[in-house]
């Protein structure tokens, strides 16, 4: 215990901490500008100065640890004057533009002038003259204003871990500037923006559109792009977001943004939104009104569930819709029609993982706290960089790194490159070997713990040595033993799982070596995923085998709950995954698709081949904000509401459940709600008062959201497993289908790229990313430039089985030679209109793998 | 006196090592590894051994600190960035005597246990950047570098590091920023860089001439050593003179000389017959002593009794010719260039006071002006990041102080009133 006395005042403390938190804990504020409470120590501005008995010099309250019996002044004759002093220092040099300064209003060192006042007019020099810097597309710089705290600095480094900005030149020539020159080439977060206490570095978005204090309305809500689910504060205007901003203190984020979160808002005020239902009239789309669209669908859909049955319907629910909207999509879907052809793009990867994990590990396996990854000692990456899939998730793999944790890395992660990661980087599509040699290694190092028999019924016989795996994957035997020993050695580690493993062919396999090394490392799993209710979606019940709160369709018992409490009748076929309503609608079963919010016919592997089966389709109903590639092929088009214009929850990929509140007004409905109006016109009354109310029903009949409230949710208690138990512990028998290894040598194969800045086609939609990655471009090596003699930028043809679409090259030194990167974000450019894909027998995800590509330079374009 | 540090000057061959060997080099290190490391700490404790870099801190307290802080491995870095205006009193041993100053590492690395030493060099010393590196690989081909020098299982690797010119990676702290390859910015303290210096490793910065002191206090014992010089800081002492006096360089005497016996009897007095205007005594940013007050004894304990510091020992002399107000403008320019910029009132107040000065002196100074640049002082002194920046108010005040009239005068004639025009 450590007394000191602080104004006069006597404190305890537990622990020495410095002087600026014992004030802040005692009540006393002490003025300071480059320190942050997000970063580390710097001591610069010298404002926080401070008087302490005994000792000659006036002390950095940021930077001076108590003592006991430490006697201190915060507010003397002397620190006044010093204090006014420093603000005089600053405003020399500063433009003093207050009245066209977009931070007027927030500003840190206004504030400070108006508390300690600033001698003023003394300076008769002549003032420094940087011209404000529109060199980027986003972020704008105004160096006259800096005040040199370097707080963007330790954000970009310390936090961020992109070092993208330093301090460039010394002394009073000090100014910021990223190492790329005027443009930034950097993660784009924007954090550096959130944490500069001036006008100095800003968002061009908002540029003189508004001051902080005309800001009518600050609604915090979830991000709509990835499962992270990071807390946003929306500023509006005018009904307008103009500005997105994150809140220290929030559970997932902490006051850290990604480049999406932040500076992806602006699609939804889009002149593109859909804002009038659209009726197919003599083959085009045309304006209608809601009576007309809602009774013709609801019309259009009992005739065909009268003519071919229920299962001749099926529905396709969001991944980036409310788990009230999902909830309300599922019940229709399954009550109102009667079948359970439901299930959504979580089925490219997401459903199934987790699926076969829980099986192992029981429920809620992968539902692991995002912000303790930080705190593991070992980390291991497979399938994805976390930094571009879930940036904010990414950064807690950096600070692990950073706080003397082990990165491992199966393959090339390209953001944990700085971050002093132990790569296994095994030639393309031979990883199952790899991970096999992980396991025997590991089996022979820690042995069979024999605590799940049936798990380790299944991997005792792997047999692959460490010089195996250097045969056939090239990664040397010695440096994988390093990379086990760490795992071996390791007492918290957590494995990330990306979507690219469990597109590979094999993944039900391929899942299993992981469950091995996670059971014999003791580990936990993350699994990452790419939208922002991926994980709310299935806990509602959109999936052909599940019902809300992962009850299975198959079993009589729990479809008889079901039954009472809906009052109904339910099928008991299960029903088809979306892959299987593809095949069924080019066959000719599936009449009528129903699809919310989602865009198979770009969405889904083979794209145009899912085109060709959406328009064999009877009847096809879109619900969008968009008019996506999806809804031009629609019967009927159905004008949504965005994220931002309703209230409701998502799920993240910790199985969070957080409140989205709506933040501006628009004319329309939520997706719930048309549905439930189509609902009411088909004779089934799906009646909700609003949105709380469709979650009072999830909260009684999903086991899983057992009594949960809007309340809890906002406490902040919704952090599975809730309020009830985890409910499926019973393991099935685990079924696993080998792959098979499809790569020859001298070919080039078609992979997916997963950029930063996109996240499905939504972001297009947003102009600042697109000014950030404005086009689909084939990412090659250098080598392969080389061997086609390809220059950055020439125009290439690829062409696979699928299809073709020509597209301008970008060299990547770093890139495999083996393979050709392609987006599948920008419209008419997607990788996956290229690919062929057969489907995993177990996990029912699509094989991605093995797509040959041929590259052939277009002249004369 | 004997010389200690400027041994063997005349021999155009000093650096080699076989001429060092002649006059006895090397024979201290086998002698101290007779004794324990703290044996020897004791001894440089006992001879009263004071750091010459600037701030005269005893340097077996410092030794002591990072020999007793367990972590490992330690460092020894020796700081040759000399970069205060009017000192180059290392130069001679750094080009001359090399290898008295690896003896003298070697020595101190076995005292507080470091096998790593780095050379900060002044970048532009360039030629000395040759000879430490050819006297260093001779120290290695002799076996007085390694993993088991003399066969007595110690191990001291030594390395050259060159600067890039910046006077701030002269402060200790700075200079292991830019040695690790970040940009040379003070660090805050604590953590002292005798528990977490570079690379986070318990480290000693000590100055090319302390070190340099280290195997005659093994040879004579420090009894003898601290026989020499003023009895609170004993030892050798090279004073660095330039300026108006007839004979300029570098004097080894003993510790305490008083100025007025440096400048009269060793530079053998004012140049040209002209009349003493004022000595800066310490390098650029200690306070300067105008012609009177100049009977100080030159060292660490004496010169604050006398209204400056010792710094590094670099006086710099001025005849009547000299515009102080140039002098003082030119002392702030070279700080504000220097100024690494990461606190406000260093930052903003050097080119503040810089430009004020300016104006002064180009006759363009206001009434008031004075005011100024002593409130403006005053907001920086003692408010500093480092001492650098304390360096420049304290230059400031201290020529107003001694010469406020030939301010004045400036501004009332609005002119330089030193120039002839
Ligand atoms: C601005 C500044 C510049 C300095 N430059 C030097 C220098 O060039 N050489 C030096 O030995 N010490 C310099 N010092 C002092 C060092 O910080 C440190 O005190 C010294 O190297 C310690 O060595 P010593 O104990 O042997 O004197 C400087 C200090 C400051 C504040
Ligand atoms: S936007 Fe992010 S990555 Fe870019 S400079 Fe700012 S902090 Fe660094
Ligand atoms: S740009 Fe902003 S955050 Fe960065 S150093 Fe300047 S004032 Fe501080
Ligand atoms: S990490 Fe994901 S949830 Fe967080 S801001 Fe980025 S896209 Fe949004
Ligand atoms: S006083 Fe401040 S700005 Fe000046 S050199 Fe030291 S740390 Fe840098
Ligand atoms: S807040 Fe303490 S020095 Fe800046």
């Amino acid at each position: 215990m450590i007394t000191i006395n602080i104004n006069g005042k006597e404190i305890k403390l537990e622990k020495s901490v410095t002087v600026l938190e014992a004030a802040k804990a005692a009540g006393i504020k002490i003025p300071t500008l480059c320190w942050h409470e997000q970063l580390g120590q710097y001591g610069g501005c010298r404002l926080c100065l401070v008087e302490i008995e005994k000792i000659p010099k006036l002390q950095t309250a940021c930077t001076l640890m108590v003592t006991e019996g430490m006697v201190i002044r915060t507010e003397t004759e002397q620190t006044a004057e010093a204090r006014r002093g420093m603000l005089e220092f600053l405003l020399i040099n500063h433009p003093l533009d207050c009245p066209i300064c977009d931070k007027a209003g927030e500003c840190e060192l206004q504030d400070l002038v108006e508390k300690y006042g600033a001698i003023s007019g003394r300076f008769r020099e002549k003032k420094r003259k940087i011209p404000e810097s529109f060199a980027d597309p986003l972020i704008v710089r105004n160096m006259e204003r800096c005040v040199m705290c370097t707080r963007c600095v330790r954000m970009c480094e310390g936090v961020q871990g992109a070092s993208a900005i330093g301090v460039i030149d010394r002394g009073g020539h000090s100014h910021i500037e990223p190492f790329s020159g005027g443009r930034y080439d950097c993660e784009y977060c924007g954090n550096c923006i959130s944490v500069c206490p001036v006008g100095a570095i800003m968002s061009r978005m908002h540029k003189h559109s508004y001051r902080p204090w005309q800001v009518t309305g600050k609604t915090e809500t979830i991000c709509p792009y990835c499962g992270v689910g990071c807390t946003l504060v929306l500023q509006v205007r005018d009904n307008t977001i103009k500005r997105v901003i994150p809140r220290i203190g929030s559970p997932v984020n902490n006051g850290l943004l990604c480049s999406r979160g932040r500076f992806g808002y602006e699609f939804v005020g889009s002149k593109e939104r859909l804002t009038t239902p659209l009726i197919r009239k003599n083959g085009v789309l045309e304006e209608a009104t809601w009576e007309e669209a809602i009774s013709l669908v609801a019309n259009k859909l009992s005739d065909i569930k009268a003519k071919s049955g229920s299962d001749a319907i099926a529905g396709i629910a969001s991944p980036r819709c409310t788990n009230e909207d999902n909830y309300v999509f599922q019940k229709f879907m399954r009550t109102t029609i009667g079948t359970n052809n439901i299930d959504s793009t979580a089925r490219m990867g997401f459903a199934g993982a987790q699926a076969f994990m829980e099986n192992i590990f029981g429920q809620g396996a992968t539902a692991n706290i995002i912000s303790g990854l930080a705190n593991s000692d070992t980390v291991l990456v497979v399938g994805g960089d976390p930094t571009t899939a879930n940036p904010i998730f990414g950064l807690q793999v950096r600070a692990c790194s950073r706080k003397g944790g082990n990165i491992l890395t199966v393959g090339q992660m390209k953001g944990l490159e700085y971050f002093n990661p132990v790569k296994a980087d095994p030639f393309l599509y031979t990883e199952e070997v790899l991970l096999e040699g992980i396991v025997t290694a590991l089996i022979g190092k820690k042995g069979l713990p024999g605590a799940n028999l049936t798990l380790e019924a299944k991997i005792k016989d792997i047999n692959t040595s460490l010089d195996d795996v250097e045969k056939k994957c090239g990664v040397p035997a010695k440096e994988l033993a390093r990379f086990v020993d760490i795992l071996a050695a390791s007492a918290t580690p957590a494995l990330l799982i990306g979507k690219e493993i469990v597109q590979s062919s094999g993944a039900s396999y391929k899942l299993l070596l992981l469950s091995a090394i996670n059971y014999l490392a003791n580990g936990r799993i993350y699994l990452l995923s790419e939208r922002s209710n991926e994980q709310g979606l299935l806990d509602m019940g959109c999936a052909p085998d599940l019902l809300p709160g992962y009850r299975p369709v198959a079993s009589a018992e729990f479809r008889k709950r079901y039954e009472t409490l809906w009052d109904t009748k339910l099928n008991e076929k299960t029903g088809l995954t979306i892959f299987e309503m593809m095949d069924a609608a080019s066959r000719g079963s599936l009449k009528a698709l129903y699809v919310m919010g989602e865009n198979p016919a770009f969405n889904l592997p083979n794209s145009s081949a899912a085109a060709t089966a959406l328009r064999n389709l009877e009847f096809l109903v879109v619900q969008d904000i968009f008019l996506t590639e999806t809804a031009k092929l629609a019967d009927v088009v159905l004008p949504a509401l965005s994220w931002a214009e309703k209230d409701g929850t998502f799920t993240n990929m910790e199985r969070r459940i957080q409140r989205v509140r709506k933040a501006v007004n628009r004319g329309g409905m939520e997706d719930w709600r048309i549905i439930s109006d189509i609902s009411k016109n088909m004779g089934v009354k799906l009646n909700y008062a609003d949105t709380e109310k469709v979650f009072h029903e999830i909260a009684a009949v999903s086991p899983l959201h057992r009594n949960l409230t809007y309340e809890d949710i906002e406490d902040g208690h919704a952090i599975y497993p809730y309020k009830g138990e985890p409910l499926r512990d019973v393991m099935e028998e685990i079924l696993t289908s080998k792959g098979k290894a499809a790569r020859s040598t001298g070919k080039l194969y078609l992979r997916i790229e997963r950029p930063l800045f996109h996240s499905g086609t939504l972001s297009t939609k947003a102009p600042a990313l697109v000014k950030i990655y404005s086009r689909a471009v084939a990412r090659i090596s250098a080598e392969t430039a080389a061997s086609l003699s390809l220059d950055e930028g020439d125009i290439v043809r690829i062409t696979t089985k699928a299809g073709a679409i020509e597209l301008p090259v970008s060299i990547d030194k770093a890139a495999d030679s083996s393979t050709v990167m392609l987006t599948n974000n920008f419209e008419g450019q997607g990788a996956y209109s290229l690919m062929e894909y057969t489907i995993d027998p177990v996990t029912k995800t699509p094989v991605l793998e093995g797509v040959e590509a041929k590259i052939v330079k277009m002249t004369g374009t | 006196m004997e010389k200690v540090l400027l041994k063997n000057m005349e021999n155009p061959n000093s650096a080699d090592i076989n001429e060092y060997k002649k006059i006895g080099g090397y024979k201290n290190i086998p002698k101290a590894f007779e004794f324990q490391p703290k044996e020897i700490i004791e001894e440089v404790k006992l001879s009263g051994l004071r750091g010459r870099g600037g701030a005269g801190f005893p340097v077996a307290m410092k030794w002591t600190f990072a020999s007793a802080y367990p972590n490992f491995p330690k460092y020894l870095l020796c700081n040759a960035d000399e970069g205060e205006p009017g000192t180059f009193k290392d130069r001679p041993i750094l080009e001359k005597n090399p290898h008295l100053l690896i003896e003298g590492m070697v020595i101190s690395g076995y005292a507080i246990g470091a096998e790593y030493g780095y050379i900060y060099l002044r970048g532009e010393y360039p030629h000395a950047k040759d000879v430490l590196n050819k006297a260093i690989a001779q120290a290695y081909d002799n076996g007085l570098l390694g993993d088991n020098i003399f066969n007595k299982g110690v191990r001291f690797h030594l390395t050259v590091h060159q600067g890039a010119g910046a006077y701030i990676c002269g402060e200790e702290t700075a200079l292991i920023e830019s040695l690790e390859g970040d940009k040379g910015q003070p660090r805050i303290k604590p953590p002292f860089p005798v528990n977490v210096g570079a690379f986070s490793k318990p480290t000693v910065v000590n100055n090319v001439e302390t070190l340099s002191n280290v195997p005659y206090i093994i040879e004579v014992g420090s009894e003898a050593y601290s026989k020499i010089g003023s009895q609170e800081c004993p030892g050798p002492k090279l004073y660095c003179v330039s300026g108006h006096v007839e004979k300029p360089g570098v004097y080894e005497l003993p510790m305490g000389t008083v100025l007025r016996d440096i400048i009269y009897m060793h530079c053998g007095g004012i140049k040209g017959g002209k009349r003493l205007k004022a000595v800066i005594p310490g390098g650029a940013t200690t306070p300067i002593l105008p012609a009177e007050k100049i009977d100080c004894p030159m060292d660490f304990v004496n010169m604050p009794k006398h209204g400056s510091m010792l710094g590094s020992g670099a006086i710099i002399v001025m005849d009547e010719s000299v515009c102080l107000v140039k002098v003082c403008y030119r002392i702030l320019k070279f700080l504000e260039h220097e100024s690494c910029g990461k606190c406000t009132p260093c930052r903003e107040g050097t080119g503040w006071l810089r430009s004020i000065l300016g104006r002064i002196e180009n006759g363009e100074g206001a009434e008031g002006d004075i005011d100024l640049l002593l409130s403006v002082s005053g907001n920086m002194a003692g408010k500093t990041f480092c001492p650098l920046g304390d360096g420049a108010a304290s230059v400031t005040q201290n020529f107003i102080k001694h010469f406020r009239n030939e301010f004045e005068e400036h501004i009332k004639r609005a002119k330089c009133v030193m120039r002839n025009e």
